[in-house]
């Protein structure tokens, strides 16, 4: 079919600006390159710095890859002196465009105008000379480098670095972030907030007039957030165009001056300051799902369990285990998990959770203690014998580690079962087996694929992680540990796999649920551990959990909740 | 659209001969530059190589090595692991093989010897491999700087042992005990070409066989596409990366045997027939696939032949066809190049850690976004992996 | 053995340790910087023998030193923005372009000098500028081996300085730092990485050359098919051993100097050794080093692999 025919017959059916339903009516909907783009009333709010004309103006930007319509004319003003929320779910557009704006691609149609001129931004070099910063979501620091060095990397000053004076320049602007680490330390020492800081500082040092952010707050504990908003509120008052990328609501309408929202790459909704200021808080709250979702807010999963627990099932003795680099990153946990819990695990990533599911699957040796399944010893077994005593395991890197991307999709539906009847007979391996079972694992998981012999890499996120996960249940686990299994889905997959996850561990199981989400951890964990810095901080039951307390312990303040007493 | 279309599949064929022709028309222009007619030369290559039968059966001959070497090299590339001794291989297992033929040469029946001299061959060019492999697992040392090491070690080691401990003391010149024309290998049917062509087109069959059918072949291309997935999905990393280098040790000390069994009768010292590079230019060119390295090994064959029948009519260093093969893999990779940036699908076709795109599944899907790479950095990096 | 006999010994191992280092030294420095923007380049060994030709070549003609080490430098220069195409801008596979520029290094110098020369093996009529510093000469056993030696000898060493200097204290060299640990966090900082490899993988080339160059021009002065025997994949492990660091990258390369001279040494000493053995014990050398050395060296992180935006 012709695709431009294809695309402006969608354009017809979806309901344009104008014709969109409001419901509850309260605010006003502002069609994209209409009222919201027109300037902030600078008495909305008092002490903010706010330009006469914005400083950045996308128009009409499209940009395919392959088969998918990234961003589809879409268009935005970004103002100095406000933070901009762009929001919209996973797979919305939201990182493309901002890739665009940040020179890391190039658009496939529409333009750009900074100061009002037309310009072509060729790359991230260019975007900084143009005054446009940003800080994504893995950070751009070299690891092995100091945090001065960072800084002036890419800097023209001359050939021969003079380290003592740039220190020199940027010492009270390292001071201003709370920045009080030395500048000679190399970035791999530093923990992801503090590298955070070092990274806007490096942006803002290149006198970026705009600020991009893409989902900034995902490394960060709930009181750092707290910080950076702090943050992004100072550069308001000094002139920034901040913007802030990011799928969370909550965080958006906290600081936003000005919230776009992408579905599907186009911009489905556009609130201004006005609208933002005039309504209520609970009523742009439900304006802003009504457009993220396309209509009607998603239900919550209502799927936690209610009856109590079985027996003891798998116990940690005083586990310790060593990280990537070497140390020591996971400090004598014990636990004792019960059949038929859901045991949440919460932490800031990179405080041992990653380790901990690793441990206990046989993928990363205990450095001491014990691992116990129904009172057999399992520690350091490996992953062979770990899948064979029955540990299931679903890992937060599904693309380099859960799956082979060049192979297809049976190929990966058996890749810890290879060696196993039926797949293999003894030294064969019986292919016919082996599509029969991954052509029952697409259909029971409702993997979207054309066929079972498809290579997985071309698929989305969601449909190999519906895949892994029915892999990992189809070898009839008695435990099961997913780290992060909903990381970068849509909600629609999401709450399938959640579900799915309440319903393993309501047939008996132990699921093991590491997250950094923690409303999915409320959701469905009937315990929820906490760690910090590699320990486990404290254990809360799911009636005494509250977001707030938690996130506290996040930060490694001893447990403040009843019932949090190390198991 | 599940179905591709042929033209798709055959893509990375037609690709490798675009590859072969650039390095021809290159190589043309560098004997132009020398001042020498390239039309004639290729005439005399092709007519002589491809056209007289003492052309065919001496490419035939060639092909034997060249083949079983292949064969080995394959299994070692397609799990991700990059064996650039198999000539240190070949020398040792050359070595072993003559020692045990010319010991057992005359007591035992002929055929009883030549198993004798094979398998002494191949553990020969295994017990070689075991030092990176070793090396590897328990390390994590690269081997790609240990296989080339190993190279230069074997040269020396093969040298000094004929000159010393297993010489023919018969003899003056450093070799071992020849074995009598009438106990080599026979030929296939008077061709003059030995059986050891049966034992190439074997080798790449039971490689074949290996990574359409078996347990094992089916974890080296899982270990060779995606090593970090291999060890999650608690597969035995480490035996799979030495069993990988053993195997291909083993082919290639295999190789070694063949010619001391089938064409030269003795090990000499400083013998050094350097099969390895041409091997490795003809295992990518046929994309890793087990069949499709027998027409390649014929190509590549022919190519050493005719380049020696070319050499002596026209005046020409032997060494034009090393050029020819160094410009065949430098084609091979622009080839592949083009390929990822214009078909898409072939992007995702079986990228293994060793860099190249196989084709041995038969699908190629014409669907397709680009998908991620993988670099062989993981490899290089080696250590720090878990047991 | 008597006093006289071991002062000789020690004098002998040491001058013919660091003359028969200079070429490893000259070719690991450049890979070293290759290596820390994330090439590796197994192309040196091609690059070093072309070196040794066309370098030889132009001083056979010219009788002229200075002409044959930039022949020799450009040689392995070109080879080098080769190896920079198809790897940096066409983003192939640096193992398998590495192999083919050795093969076709190999081919072509061996093509070439049978076409030019025959069967002969001529000497290029060169005399290398020496220079004897007066006074230093004659301090005891460690003089000559130091003060005695030609021009390039003292150039070679003095590079390494200008090599640390040049990673740990220049722009280019954090950029080269940046770009071989985190291409990505590099682009994105605005330092261009394509630029910065090209830049790399020219000096990472010229050296392997002028390392050809000094051995064919200066050392031996005549060529040999295949004469660098794996030297350059020698210098290739020792930037590994001396963990992409000029002063560590020095003081390994000159043991393994002293290493290839040791047959010479034992001589002396009146020791006969196989000289099999003696020729081996390099590359045996080189993989005990690795071994000592195994964990201790981290890779640059992005060794290997590509580099193309948008893309991590």
């Amino acid at each position: 079919m012709n695709l431009d025919l294809s695309r402006a017959i969608r354009r017809l059916l979806a309901p344009g600006p104008a014709l969109a339903a409001v419901p509850g009516g309260v605010v006003a909907f502002a069609g994209p390159g209409r009222d919201a783009t027109a300037p902030p009333a600078a008495a909305a709010r008092p002490g903010a710095a706010v330009g006469a004309e914005p400083v950045v103006r996308m128009r009409d930007i499209s940009k395919r890859f392959g088969t998918v319509q990234a961003n589809d004319h879409v268009s935005l003003d970004l103002w100095p002196g406000e933070i901009h929320a762009v929001l919209g779910e996973n797979g919305a557009g939201k990182t493309t465009l901002m890739s665009i704006l940040s020179g890391m691609y190039q658009p496939d149609a529409g333009e750009i105008l900074v100061d009002g001129a037309p310009v072509r931004i060729d790359s991230p070099a260019d975007a900084l000379a143009k005054g446009i910063g940003t800080v994504y979501q893995h950070f751009t620091l070299v690891p092995n480098l100091s945090v001065i060095e960072n800084v002036v990397l890419g800097t023209d000053t001359g050939p021969v670095l003079d380290l003592a004076a740039a220190e020199e320049r940027l010492a009270a602007m390292l001071g201003e972030f709370g920045l009080d680490v030395s500048p000679r330390t190399e970035v791999r020492h530093l923990g992801l907030g503090t590298r955070q800081r070092v990274e806007i500082t490096k942006v803002l040092s290149r006198g970026s007039r705009v600020l991009l952010l893409d989902e900034p707050t995902s490394v960060l504990t709930p009181p750092e957030v707290d910080g950076l908003l702090q943050i992004l509120r100072r550069l308001r008052a000094q002139g920034v165009a901040v913007v802030l990328i990011t799928h969370k609501l909550e965080e958006a309408l906290a600081v936003s001056d000005r919230i776009t929202i992408l579905r599907g790459g186009r911009v489905v909704g556009a609130f201004g300051p006005e609208q933002l200021a005039a309504a209520g808080h609970d009523a742009v709250k439900q304006q802003v799902v009504a457009r993220m979702f396309g209509g009607t807010p998603p239900p919550d999963v209502a799927t936690r369990h209610g009856g109590p627990a079985g027996g003891s099932l798998l116990r940690l003795r005083h586990v310790s285990a060593r990280g990537g680099q070497g140390r020591e990153t996971l400090h004598d946990v014990s636990l004792d998990l019960r059949a038929g819990e859901v045991f949440g695990i919460a932490g800031v990533d990179g405080n041992g959770q990653k380790e901990l599911g690793e441990v206990i699957a046989g993928q990363r040796p205990a450095t001491s203690g014990q691992v116990l399944l129904r009172d057999h010893d399992i520690t350091n077994l490996g992953v062979a014998a770990a899948l064979e005593a029955g540990i299931g395991y679903v890992t937060d890197d599904r693309l380099q580690e859960g799956s082979v991307a060049a192979a297809s999709v049976a190929e990966n539906a058996v890749l810890k079962s290879i060696r196993r009847k039926p797949f293999a007979n003894g030294f064969l391996i019986d292919r016919k087996a082996i599509d029969a079972f991954a052509d029952r694992l697409v259909a029971d998981y409702d993997v979207k694929t054309p066929s079972s012999s498809t290579r997985i890499g071309m698929l989305s996120g969601g449909n190999i992680q519906k895949l892994l996960l029915g892999r990992e249940l189809a070898l009839d686990p008695s435990v099961l540990v997913v780290n992060k299994p909903t990381n970068g889905l849509d909600l629609k997959t999401t709450r399938f796999i959640v579900q799915t996850l309440r319903e393993q561990a309501d047939s008996g199981k132990v699921v093991v649920l590491i997250s950094s989400e923690l409303e999915e951890l409320l959701d469905i964990s009937d315990r929820i551990g906490v760690m910090y810095a590699g320990r486990l901080t404290g254990v809360v039951d799911r009636k005494d959990a509250t977001a707030e307390g938690i996130g506290r312990m996040m930060l490694g303040e001893a447990g403040v909740a009843r019932g949090a007493v190390p198991a | 659209m599940n179905q591709p279309s042929r033209l798709l599949r055959l893509a990375p064929l037609l690709s490798s001969l675009l590859a072969i022709l650039g390095a021809f028309v290159v190589g043309g222009i560098f004997l132009l530059l020398r001042g020498r007619d390239p039309l004639a030369a290729y005439d005399i290559l092709f007519r002589r190589g491809l056209g007289t039968s003492y052309g065919i059966t001496e490419t035939l001959i060639r092909m034997a090595p060249l083949l079983i070497m292949s064969a080995g090299l394959l299994v070692a590339l397609r799990a991700g692991v990059w064996n650039i001794g198999i000539d240190g291989q070949l020398l040792v297992g050359a070595l072993t093989s003559a020692i045990a033929a010319s010991a057992v040469v005359g007591k035992v029946p002929n055929p009883m010897m030549w198993l004798i001299a094979a398998v002494a061959g191949a553990l020969g060019g295994l017990l070689w491999a075991v030092v990176p492999g070793v090396l590897r697992v328990r390390w994590g040392l690269n081997e790609i700087i240990t296989t080339l090491m190993m190279n230069y070690v074997a040269l020396n080691v093969t040298a000094w042992l004929v000159k010393g401990p297993v010489k023919d003391p018969a003899v003056v010149p450093p070799q071992t005990r020849l074995i009598p024309l009438e106990d080599r290998l026979p030929q296939i049917g008077g061709s003059g070409v030995h059986i050891g062509l049966i034992v190439g087109l074997l080798s790449a069959l039971a490689v074949g066989f290996l990574f359409r059918r078996t347990v094992p072949g089916f974890m080296f291309d899982v270990l060779g596409r995606n090593r970090a997935a291999a060890i999650h999905a608690g597969m035995p990393v480490n035996r799979l990366t030495l069993a990988a280098l053993l195997v291909s040790g083993a082919f290639a000390g295999l190789a070694g045997a063949n010619d001391i069994l089938g064409v030269k009768g003795l090990f000499q010292g400083n013998w050094n027939p350097g099969y390895g590079f041409a091997a490795f230019a003809l295992v990518y060119l046929a994309r890793l696939n087990s069949l499709w390295i027998i027409p390649f090994a014929y190509f590549l064959s022919f190519l050493s032949i005719g380049g020696e029948m070319m050499a002596r009519p026209l005046n020409m260093p032997t060494a034009f066809v090393d050029i020819l093969e160094g410009l065949m893999l430098l084609f091979f990779a622009v080839a592949v190049y083009l390929e990822r940036r214009f078909l898409p699908a072939a992007r995702l076709a079986g990228e293994t850690e060793t860099g190249a795109v196989s084709t041995e599944d038969p699908e190629l899907n014409p669907l397709g976004d680009a998908g991620p790479t993988t670099g062989h950095g993981a490899a290089l990096a080696g250590g720090g992996e878990r047991p | 053995m008597n006093g006289i006999n071991l002062a000789d010994f020690v004098s002998a191992m040491l001058s013919a340790g660091l003359v028969a280092a200079v070429p490893l030294v000259l070719a690991a420095l450049g890979e070293a910087v290759g290596e820390r923007s994330g090439l590796l380049n197994l192309g040196i060994e091609g690059m070093m023998l072309s070196g040794c030709f066309f370098g030889f070549l132009a001083a056979f003609n010219t009788g002229s030193t200075v002409v044959g080490m930039l022949a020799g430098i450009a040689a392995g220069l070109l080879l080098g923005l080769l190896f920079g195409f198809l790897t940096i801008s066409l983003g192939v596979d640096q193992v398998i372009v590495g192999i083919a520029i050795t093969i076709l290094g190999g081919g072509l110098t061996a093509f070439l000098f049978r076409d030019i020369f025959g069967r002969q093996n001529p000497s290029a009529d060169v005399s290398p500028l020496a220079i004897s510093v007066p006074l230093l000469r004659d301090i005891p056993v460690i003089g000559p081996a130091l003060f005695e030696q030609q021009a390039l000898f003292y150039v070679a060493y003095l590079l390494v300085p200008v090599f640390a200097f040049l990673l740990a204290r220049t722009r280019f060299g954090l950029n080269v730092r940046a770009v071989g640990e985190n291409p990505f966090a590099a682009d994105a900082s605005g330092v261009d990485v394509f630029r910065t490899r090209y830049l790399a993988i020219a000096i990472a080339g010229g050296m392997a050359g002028a390392a050809g160059a000094y051995l064919a021009v200066a050392d031996l002065k005549l060529f040999q098919v295949g004469m660098t025997v794996g030297m350059g994949f020698i210098a290739l492990a020792l930037t590994m051993v001396g963990g992409w660091n000029p002063w560590r990258i020095l003081v390994a390369s000159v043991l393994f100097g002293m290493l290839r001279s040791l047959g010479n040494g034992l001589q002396i000493l009146g020791i006969d050794i196989r000289t099999e053995f003696v020729t081996m014990l390099p590359y045996i050398g080189v993989m005990v080093a690795l071994v000592l050395l195994a964990g201790k060296t981290a890779l640059p992180s992005a060794l290997g692999i590509p580099y193309a935006r948008g893309r991590r």
